[in-house]
This record gives structure tokens, C-alpha cells and sequence, in this order.
């Protein structure tokens, strides 16, 4: 059971994740990702990850996704032109998802990835909030923090890159450019 | 099952902070320049960019006289449950990268000047980026090696596209953005793979923490040929190509390095390529020692193509941001060409840190006077903007060609050395091959550095005509601070003295 439950799920997931890549519209792009994001849910859950899959859907399905909604409504993005990639870059492209496909199945089919393990009855590191919780806070306590100034950098990023040049000369006087 | 609290607690015990003082005083200093920036009034903002190379040297010289007092107490060990671990290269790593961020905060603060762009994001992204170089250089962990680059990642992609007014920088972080995630994305997947295959129960000596670098490291030694181990290696290794731009991996190159405002291209010249020459040493030495039989090979091919496709692209390039760029992939070349030896050499680590250093004081100083060349248009930047430079600034035409002539690797000077270092170590590990191509990749290299040279010195000043064009009249004033002076005389100092007298390395090392 839980087996086509997987299957479905990753069904779901790939194809949304194709779909996000090939829609043509953003508006559909995101929905699409909501689908994603919620296959991906699905298979935390499978593997009895429930806060994992619990975080992913309120945090990436919900807010997320809403503020991707937002933004692409507020700058009103008009749908994208189509684009007629050339002869070359299509065979390259080709070429490369083939190689991708051989690869995987020569990996998995043929070679094999070692032995697999029987995961049911063992408890996942992050089955539990609380779990989850204390083994952020202590063995992973310095990449939380790392996280924290990477949140703070991309914030500062988007403020500068986003402010408008001309409130920005109106701001900052001349005088300040009387650096000795 | 939930572990006890006591195991927690003695995990928590190994989180020593202390140990990694210099990157939390560099922290700390990034969010005071945020902070000082509301609490100072508009006249008194340019203590700002002061602060923060003050700040960084302070940091520095706490790093030196530390490094010198003990001897390095922490040499080997490991903190954070071995997200990190303190090595000598990491010591080395840590006064590379402040060293770098003081200059870039130094050139950065003459360029905001002549510009009408808020300065204080520009410090503090180059303080948190600083930081994260550091942290990354001794990560030993892959959560820790990720997240460390991304925060560079992101600082970079603003940084890139700092002047936002100008369409060239813009276009320079869309096109450090989309490659730069792509091969973040690889990595990724890389890291996924290894930590799916060390992790599994059912093979013998599984990893406890399948990130580990050690735990990595005792898996692949137990078991070489794991498929999902080489698979995870390959993609791993093949993002960390990605970020120090090695040949199959160097298309971004060009377009960043010259849209991206001169102080934020050299420290993607100097810090990034840096940091991913070490961050390659760590997982060579590291998680994939096994591999050096296979790997070393591969490495040299790269190595090979990567010194030709520099030197080749570079010749016929006449804007010079875009010749830093191409000679830029070159020396990458040329650093690959040290790891690539260090299983066969191992003394050859101490001449690739050395290279760095080189390439450090080199490419500030040529840099530093592309500041001053370079007019508001700076992205444009050509060879014949630098005819009359030896006529107008004796000075700075000294400084660009000690620069130039160490980044060539002409004998008396610093670049001679390294590179000299890196060949007999080459030679040693009996690369032949790959020694014959960076010979010729250095002959290359000389051409199109002295032509620069030769533009800026030799080349006669067409005759005076009547109609002079307005622009020239606007580039013969290059007024230097007192300041920069003392900052050129530094770097040509250092590269010279380096060059003449390289025991100092004893003394250093």
C-alpha cells in the first residue's frame, strides 16, 4: 500500500515540477508548485517525517506560495514569449536528458545502490517537533545561526536592489561627500 | 525514542564558541555597521567604511598575535560536533580572506565615493561575506560547507548587481544568479547522494553523521566503489568547479567580472577563487581521499584546459575587466595544478596557499589602479584607457606593472616564485604533461600582461591634436589619496620583497 502510495505521490511531484517549469503562465507556475510542494509533503509523511510534512505545507505551500502570488500580480507579469530554442541547443538538451535517464537506470537497475533498509518502526531524527527542536538548538546551533545572517543578507539585498535611485540622491545630501 | 537530555547537553558542550571568535567579532561587526549607519547623522557617515576595515584589522591582528602566542592550540581538532575543524590551512585561510575583505572594503569605499550609491549594505554584505568565506574555509561538515557558500552566494549576487542604475552590473547578477543557483542546485544533489550512501545501515563502517567530512572519508575507505558515493562525489566536486571557474565550468566568467563594480570583481577574483581552491583541498583531503587515484588524473586534465582556455580567451581581449576575468580562470588553472599535486607532494599545500597570497597582493594592486583609471563608465574599461597612464601617474603605472609583472610571473617579483613553487611540485609528482602546458600557458600569459604594460609605459602619446577628444583631458588627472598611496606602496612592497627574499615564507608558515 504504501508502495503506490509512493509512486503516486512522486508521480504528483515530478509532474508539477515539470509543469512549473513549462508553464508559459507564472499564475499556473505557481500553482503548479503548490502541487509540488504538497507531493513533497506527502512523502515526509510516508516516511513518518509529520512535522517535516506539517512545516512544508503551512510554510512553502501556504506562505510562500502567497507571497510568489502576490509578487507576480503586483508586478503584473505579462505571459512570457515563446521561445524557439535552436536546433543545437534542443539536440544538446536532448542528449543531456538521455544520458541523465541511462545514467539513473544503469544506477539503480543494473549496478544497484547497495543493499536497502528496512526503515518502518524506526523512528525518524525529526518525527517530532520537540525532537526537531532540540537537535537544532544544539548540534546544528551554529548552521541555524549561518541561516540567520543568510536570511539577514538576502533581506538587505533585496531592500537595496529594490529601493529607487531617485529617493536615494534626494536622502543622501551632498555634504556627505565631504569625505576628507 | 528521544535521546536523553544529557546527551543533548553534551552536544551542546562542543559548540565552542570561542574558537571561533574572529568570524562572531566579524559578525557582530557587520550588524554594528547597520546599526551605526541610523545612529550617526548624514555628515558623519563616512566613519563607516572606516569601522569596518578597522574592525577587520582588529580582527587580524587578534588572529595573528594568537596564531603566534599559541602556537596553534586548536591545530587538528574539531568544534560543533565537527561542523568545523581548525587546521593550519584554515588558520592561513581565515588571514587570507580578512586580508581580502579589508582591501575590497578599502577599494570599495573609493569607489562609492565617486558614486551616488548607499554605502552601507556594501559593507556590510562584504563583512558577512568575509565571515562566511572564513567559516567555510573550515567547514567540515557539508551542512556547513553549504550554508557557508550560499550566504557568499547571496551576498555576491547583490553585490554583483550593486549599482543597480547601471544595466551592465544588473545583467552581471542575473548571470551569477542563474549559473551560480544551478550549480548550487548540483552540489546539492552531490551532497544528497553521499549522504544517502554513507548513511546506509546495511554497508559496513556507516557513517554516524553522514555529512561528516571524517565519517565520509572512513565510509569511501570501506567501501570505494559505491556508485551513489562516486556519483554524489562527481556532482560535488563539479559544483565546487562551478564556483572557482574551471573550464567546463567557466561560462559565467566574463560577463560577471565586467559588469560587477570593480571592488565586488576583485573579490570574486581573489576571495571566491580562494575560497574554492580550499574548500577543494578539504574534500580532497577529506571525505575523498580514497579517490586521489582516480581523481588526480582528472584533475590535471582540467587543469590543462582550464590554463590554455584562460590564456587563449585572454589574448585577444582588449577590455581590461574582461581580461582579469580570462587570466583570472588561468591562475584557477594553475592552482588546480598545485592540488592536483598534493597527494604525490604533500609540501605543495604551503606553495598553494602561497600562490593565493601572490595573487592577493597582485591583483589588489592592479585593481586599486583600475579605480583610479577607470571613469564612471567603468564596465567599458579598455587597454588604451591606459596610454598615457605612465605620464600622467608615474606612480600608478609602477604599481599596475609590479601587479601585472608579478600576475605574469616575471623573475624578480613574487609571482615568479609562486609559480616557480607550483611547476617543481608539478615536476615532482611527475605531471610532465601538465607542467609543459603551463609553461606554455605562462609564455601565453606574459604576452597579453605586457601588452597592458606596454600600453600603460611605453606606448608615445599620439601627438597633440587640435582636436583633442574632451575625453582625454577628463582621464590624465588620477588624484591619490594619501591613503591608497600607502595601501599601493604595501602590496607593490610585499610583492617585490616575496619575490626577492622568499625565507620570509619560513617565518610566516
Amino acid at each position: 500500500m504504501s508502495d503506490i502510495l509512493f509512486y503516486a505521490f512522486a508521480a504528483i511531484t515530478v509532474f508539477s515540477a515539470f509543469m512549473v517549469v513549462c508553464s508559459r503562465n507564472p499564475v499556473n507556475a505557481a500553482l503548479f508548485m503548490i502541487a509540488a510542494f504538497v507531493g513533497a509533503a506527502a512523502l515526509f509523511a510516508l516516511l513518518e517525517a509529520f512535522f517535516l510534512a506539517a512545516v512544508q505545507v503551512l510554510v512553502y505551500a501556504g506562505a510562500v506560495i502567497v507571497l510568489f502570488l502576490f509578487i507576480i500580480m503586483l508586478l503584473d507579469v505579462e505571459r512570457t514569449r515563446a521561445l524557439r530554442p535552436g536546433l543545437v541547443s534542443l539536440a544538446a538538451s536532448a542528449a543531456a536528458l538521455g544520458l541523465l535517464v541511462v545514467g539513473v537506470l544503469w544506477l539503480f537497475a543494473w549496478e544497484g545502490a547497495g543493499p536497502l533498509v528496512d526503515a518502518r518502526g524506526s523512528d525518524a531524527p525529526a518525527a517530532l517537533a520537540r525532537n526537531f527542536g532540540y537537535e537544532l538548538f544544539t548540534r546544528y546551533l551554529l548552521p541555524v545561526q549561518v541561516t540567520g545572517f543568510l536570511l539577514l543578507v538576502a533581506m538587505i539585498g533585496v531592500i537595496h536592489i529594490s529601493k529607487r535611485p531617485a529617493r536615494d540622491t534626494a536622502a543622501e545630501p551632498k555634504g556627505e561627500e565631504a569625505n576628507p | 525514542m528521544i535521546p536523553s537530555l544529557d546527551t543533548y547537553r553534551a552536544i551542546a558542550a562542543d559548540n565552542l564558541w570561542i574558537t571561533i571568535l574572529p568570524e562572531i567579532a566579524i559578525a557582530v561587526l557587520a550588524l554594528a555597521v547597520l546599526v551605526l549607519e541610523l545612529l550617526l547623522p548624514p555628515g558623519r557617515r563616512y566613519w563607516i567604511p572606516r569601522i569596518a576595515m578597522g574592525g577587520q584589522g582588529l580582527v587580524l591582528a587578534g588572529v595573528g598575535v594568537a596564531f603566534c602566542l599559541a602556537a596553534d592550540p586548536l591545530a587538528g581538532r574539531t568544534a560543533f560536533n565537527g561542523m568545523l575543524q581548525f587546521t593550519p590551512l584554515g588558520d592561513a585561510a581565515r588571514v587570507f580572506f580578512l586580508v581580502c575583505g579589508i582591501l575590497v572594503c578599502f577599494l570599495g569605499s573609493l569607489f562609492l565615493r565617486r558614486r551616488d550609491l548607499p554605502r552601507v549594505e556594501f559593507f556590510h554584505l562584504i563583512l558577512v561575506a568575509t565571515g562566511a568565506f572564513m567559516l567555510l574555509a573550515q567547514s567540515s561538515h557539508f551542512l556547513m560547507l553549504f550554508l557557508a557558500l550560499e550566504t557568499v552566494a547571496v551576498a555576491l549576487y547583490i553585490l554583483v548587481g550593486y549599482q543597480r542604475q547601471s544595466a551592465a552590473s544588473l545583467e552581471g547578477g542575473l548571470k551569477l544568479l542563474i549559473p551560480s543557483a544551478l550549480s548550487s542546485a548540483i552540489l546539492l544533489a552531490g551532497i544528497v547522494l553521499v549522504y544517502g550512501a554513507a548513511g546506509n545501515p546495511l554497508l559496513v563502517e556507516t557513517a554516524a553523521d553522514a555529512m561528516r567530512f571524517g565519517d565520509v572519508a572512513a565510509f569511501a575507505r570501506a567501501n570505494p566503489d559505491n556508485p551513489l558515493l562516486l556519483l554524489g562525489m562527481m556532482l560535488v566536486l563539479a559544483g565546487v568547479a562551478f564556483k572557482i571557474g574551471l573550464v567546463p565550468f567557466q561560462i559565467w566568467i566574463p560577463d560577471v567580472y565586467q559588469g560587477a563594480p570593480t571592488p565586488v570583481t576583485a573579490l570574486l577574483a581573489v576571495a571566491s577563487k580562494g575560497a574554492g581552491v580550499i574548500v577543494l583541498i578539504n574534500l580532497l583531503q577529506g571525505p575523498f581521499e580514497t579517490f586521489h587515484a582516480a581523481l588526480v588524473p582528472a584533475l590535471a586534465v582540467v587543469a590543462m584546459v582550464t590554463i590554455l582556455f584562460g590564456n587563449l580567451a585572454a589574448l585577444g581581449q582588449r577590455k581590461v575587466k574582461r581580461l582579469m576575468g580570462l587570466s583570472g580562470i588561468s591562475h584557477a588553472g594553475f592552482l588546480l595544478l598545485g592540488v592536483a599535486a598534493i597527494p604525490a607532494v604533500p609540501w605543495v599545500l604551503g606553495a598553494v596557499v602561497f600562490y593565493l597570497f601572490v595573487y592577493l597582493l597582485g591583483a589588489f594592486a592592479v585593481f586599486a589602479v583600475m579605480i583610479h583609471v577607470g571613469g564612471l563608465n567603468d564596465p567599458e574599461q579598455r587597454i588604451e584607457d591606459y596610454e598615457e597612464l605612465g605620464k600622467a601617474s608615474p606612480f600608478l603605472a609602477g604599481v599596475l606593472c609590479i601587479g601585472l609583472g608579478s600576475l605574469a610571473g616575471i623573475p624578480p617579483l613574487a609571482g615568479f616564485i609562486a609559480k616557480l613553487l607550483l611547476f617543481i611540485a608539478a615536476f615532482q609528482a611527475e605531471l610532465y604533461l601538465l607542467l609543459g602546458i603551463a609553461v606554455v600557458g605562462v609564455v601565453i600569459s606574459i604576452y597579453y600582461y605586457f601588452g597592458w604594460i606596454r600600453a600603460a609605459v611605453f606606448r608615445e602619446p599620439p601627438a597633440p591634436q587640435a582636436f583633442a577628444p574632451p575625453a582625454a583631458a577628463e582621464t590624465v588627472t588620477h588624484p591619490v589619496s594619501v591613503s591608497m598611496r600607502l595601501a599601493l606602496v604595501l602590496l607593490a612592497a610585499m610583492t617585490v620583497l616575496l619575490g626577492l627574499y622568499p625565507a620570509v615564507l619560513h617565518w610566516v608558515l
